[in-house]
């Protein structure tokens, strides 16, 4: 089966958004990470290139101030330490360097010769506490050389250089200038390093010396560390880069690309729930529309919905069946119908419009219609208003019922029920009529048997005359008893006769027509009623008589099963002339051949497939005990007229 | 005189007694009973004569009474009369072993004949049934000896060899032979054998 398919299908369809957002929010993820890390590359290459610049920077300036401190040597070594020049010369350094802040100047031994400014100025320490070690290395290198570094009274570190100078080619101290970390810092570092970086620099043990930094790093983003050197002695540049706006910008980015995914993520979701609970009614929707579908297809009862015009909107199968047209055939059609007969339209019209005008009998009302093949049925007809779930009204929903089986079945069981009773009445008449036979046969057969034993007696020719008195005696006795038996039987028959009473001829014809007026109607029939004009006033057995018209009426409509349609004309007039009422009924049916009228009024005649030949028989025992005359003539229009009379009263 | 008599069932009174005067018109003794029950109780087997009997009466039917007599092994001929309409069930009794049926009302004397005929073979019948009866009798008489050496007599032996089969003096079987010549009524062998030809 490819249920399970589709169940897949459906999954996949509902899992793939899913995958796909998975798919880009990784994707996102892996792309902000690359991003991440090319910037955190880019940062610290550019604060390499910074970095390294910086220490370009400073190591120029250092050297340059080496520089002239190796001039002041020279000066120093040629003249002395306290020529005018020699101190013209210290000052402009330090004015010129602001990182230098004192020109000291020792001799061989370390004793201090010069010191600008003065000492006294500071009134601390000047110099470097270690300066011996350094002395020695710039006297046995004859080179510059750098001091440790060290703090004066708390003043932030220092460093000394020491150039040696030389008098007469021998050492003779060396001219130290005091250079200030800090202000090497200050002077030496641009704005938009300190914007972007904290410089820091370190000695060996990492202990902090001095820094550059308009903001202290709360968090400190990458850091890049260089040997400073000169001065050295495990001194370091550590440049740390402050977190950046974009960083800022980047996380925001990030975090709305995350709480877009988990929106979508969430909505993805929603939607999901949606569409199963939409799934979930449209299956319950389907179930719905196929069972009512089921319902409707398997309803024998012909469903019909028409619009405030009388289009028909939707009909169900039962109904196409029932009339041989298919749906879409019906469905958008207008009056007059297909299905509704050309010679009844206007009939038919009338109905329409009461049932449009919102007139339709509740119980229903009954309509012939036409199939496809051109066959008429009965249909039962009920029609409700349809009101949409508005409370609009929009048209009418009719059902209908195929009426005709029943109607025949009704008519058949009506036909069986007579003939039934007519077979019972038969086999009573043949009852009695066996029972009085062999009531007969007993007498006659003792009379034949007394006759036929004098006889053998006499043809003996011994026989005395009084021997055969005793039975010739019980001879006529048991003539006696056939005759007793003839007298019963009169005596029967004469209670049977008619009860008769005074009634109107017109109001019998009038009930057995409307009895079977519903008959002629279905065989489309017209029946021409004539009786106004007479009202005789008769003495006659009004069963008996009812029961003569509607025989002759019923063969009149039997007889007319072959006539073209509007010809079916059946004529029942009563006139009175002569003291003498006369009843016609006259049909347009097939006539009757002369051959059959001969024998038309004997019992167990009959034309009919189904006849008993007892009817006309006895319709005429019946006009006959009521001293009167039952005939035929043959219509001049074609077809046959009975007649019957009856006397009328006087008075 | 015919010999035999007829018994006349009928639950109609003029019926039976216009029969009767019928019957005995013809000199046939005629005994009547009213109905069927009647009959029956009268009847034994050793009863013989023609029964005419009426097919529809009160209580007791001519067909029920003709069943019942069949089952109690009566072979009396049996005539029906009846009456319009019961031909089909006289031929079924007819079919059943019943003799023959007259309709109502009669034709003259055709009953009458029909039952003397019936009569004349009843006759005849219970003549061979009586003889048939006799022979077995006198056969049933004999001693299982007299059986032995009548075997042997018809096998045509003479009395020496039969002495020798039965393995008794010839003396014997010529008394054996006396006394079953006489039992059986004969005078010779011959005689004996078509005494019994007529039964095997």
């Amino acid at each position: 089966m490819n249920a399970p398919k589709a169940l897949r299908d459906r999954q996949a369809i509902q899992a793939m958004p899913v995958v796909a957002m998975g798919l880009v929010v990784m994707l996102l993820g892996v792309l902000l990470w690359l991003l991440h890390r090319n910037e955190v590359e880019e940062e610290k290459r550019v604060l390499i290139q910074d970095i390294l610049w910086v220490e370009q920077n400073l190591y120029f300036h250092l050297s340059s101030g080496v520089e002239r401190l190796g001039q002041l040597a020279d000066l120093a070594g040629r003249g002395g330490v306290a020529s005018p020049e020699f101190v013209l010369q210290s000052r402009a350094l330090i004015s010129a360097d602001p990182e230098v802040e004192r020109v000291l100047v020792r001799d061989a031994e370390g004793t201090i010769l010069q010191s600008l400014p003065p000492v006294e100025a500071d009134g601390g320490g000047v110099g470097d506490p270690q300066w011996h070690s350094t002395l020695a290395l710039a006297r046995s290198s004859g080179r510059p050389a750098y001091s440790p570094p060290f703090t004066i009274e708390g003043k932030g570190a220092r460093f000394e250089a020491q150039v040696p100078f030389f008098r007469n080619g021998h050492f003779a101290g060396t001219v130290a200038g005091v250079f200030s970390l800090d202000a090497m810092l200050a002077h030496h570092v641009p704005w938009w390093f300190a914007q972007a970086y904290r410089l820091e620099i370190l000695d060996g043990n990492g202990t902090l010396l001095a820094a550059k930094s308009q903001l202290s790093p709360s968090e400190p983003g990458a850091s890049y560390t260089l040997r400073f050197e000169p001065p050295g002695h495990g001194l370091e540049l550590v440049a740390i880069s402050y977190h950046s706006d974009p960083q800022l910008l980047r996380n925001v980015l990030a975090a709305a690309i995350f709480i877009l995914s988990l929106l979508s993520v969430s909505s993805l979701w929603a939607l999901r729930r949606h569409v199963r609970r939409r799934l979930a009614a449209e299956q319950a929707l389907r179930t719905e529309h196929a069972f009512r579908k089921a319902m409707e297809d398997s309803l024998t009862v012909g469903m019909r919905a028409r619009d405030l015009e009388g289009r028909i909107t939707y009909v169900n199968p039962a109904f196409c069946r029932m009339v041989g047209w298919t749906a879409e055939e019906l469905v958008g059609t207008v009056p007059p119908m297909l299905y509704w007969l050309p010679e009844d339209l206007e009939n038919t019209y009338e109905i329409h419009r009461a049932v449009l005008r919102g007139e339709a009998p509740a119980e229903g009302f009954e309509l012939v219609f036409r199939r496809k093949n051109g066959e008429r049925f009965n249909a039962l007809v009920y029609e409700a208003p349809l009101i949409e779930s508005d409370g609009r009204h929009t048209g009418w929903m009719a059902s209908v019922l195929d009426v005709t089986e029943r109607k025949r079945s009704e008519e058949l069981s009506r036909q069986h029920q007579e003939k039934l009773q007519h077979t019972a009445r038969l086999i009573t008449m043949g009852e009695m009529a066996s029972t009085l036979a062999h009531e007969l046969n007993q007498p006659l057969s003792a009379i034949a048997s007394y006759a036929t034993g004098c006889l053998n007696r006499l043809s003996a020719g011994d026989t005395r005359a009084e021997e055969l008195v005793p039975p010739i005696t019980k001879l006529g006795a048991q003539a006696q008893r056939a005759g007793q038996i003839i007298r019963r039987i009169h005596d029967f028959v004469r209670k049977s006769e008619p009860m008769v009473v005074p009634c109107f001829l017109d109001e019998i014809i009038e009930g057995a027509v409307g009895f079977l007026e519903p008959d002629a109607r279905k065989r489309g029939i017209r029946i021409d009623l004539d009786v106004e004009g007479a009202k005789p006033r008769v003495e006659a057995d009004h069963i008996l008589i009812e029961q003569v018209i509607l025989n002759l009426v019923r063969n009149a409509i039997e007889a007319m099963g072959h006539t073209p349609r509007p010809q079916r004309m059946l004529s029942i007039a009563l006139e009175s002339e002569d003291g003498q009422a006369r009843v016609r009924i006259a049909d347009r049916g097939t006539g009757i051949a002369p051959e059959t009228a001969a024998n038309l009024f004997s019992p167990f005649f009959t034309t009919k497939e189904a006849g008993m030949g007892m009817g006309l028989n006895i319709c005429r025992s019946i006009v006959e005990a009521h001293r009167c005359h039952l005939w035929f003539e043959p219509n001049p229009e074609g077809g046959s007229v009975f007649f019957f009379t009856l006397p009328e009263m006087t008075g | 005189m015919t010999e035999g008599v007829v018994y006349i069932v009928d639950d109609d009174e003029a019926i039976r007694d216009a029969l009767g005067w019928l019957f005995q018109s013809r000199g046939v003794t005629a005994e009547c009973f009213s109905s069927a029950e009647d009959f029956l109780a009268a009847w034994s087997p050793g009863c013989s004569g023609c029964l005419v009997l009426d097919i529809r009466m009160e209580g007791m039917t001519g067909l029920e009474l003709f069943d019942r007599l069949c089952e109690m092994g009566a072979k009396l001929p049996v005539i029906f009369l009846t009456g319009h309409g019961d031909v089909p069930m006289a031929v079924s009794a007819l079919k059943k072993g019943a003799r023959d049926f007259v309709e109502k009302p009669f034709n003259d004397n055709e009953l009458v004949d029909k039952v003397i005929e019936a009569l004349a073979w009843e006759m005849q019948r219970l003549a061979s049934d009586a003889d048939a009866a006799s022979l077995a009798q006198r056969l049933e008489n004999l001693t299982l000896r007299e059986r032995q050496v009548m075997d042997k007599v018809l096998a045509g032996k003479l009395n020496k060899v039969i002495a020798d089969d039965l393995g008794i003096t010839m003396r014997t079987v010529e008394v054996h032979r006396a006394h079953l010549f006489e039992k059986m009524g004969v005078k010779t062998a011959v005689e004996l054998a078509q005494l019994l030809s007529s039964r095997r």
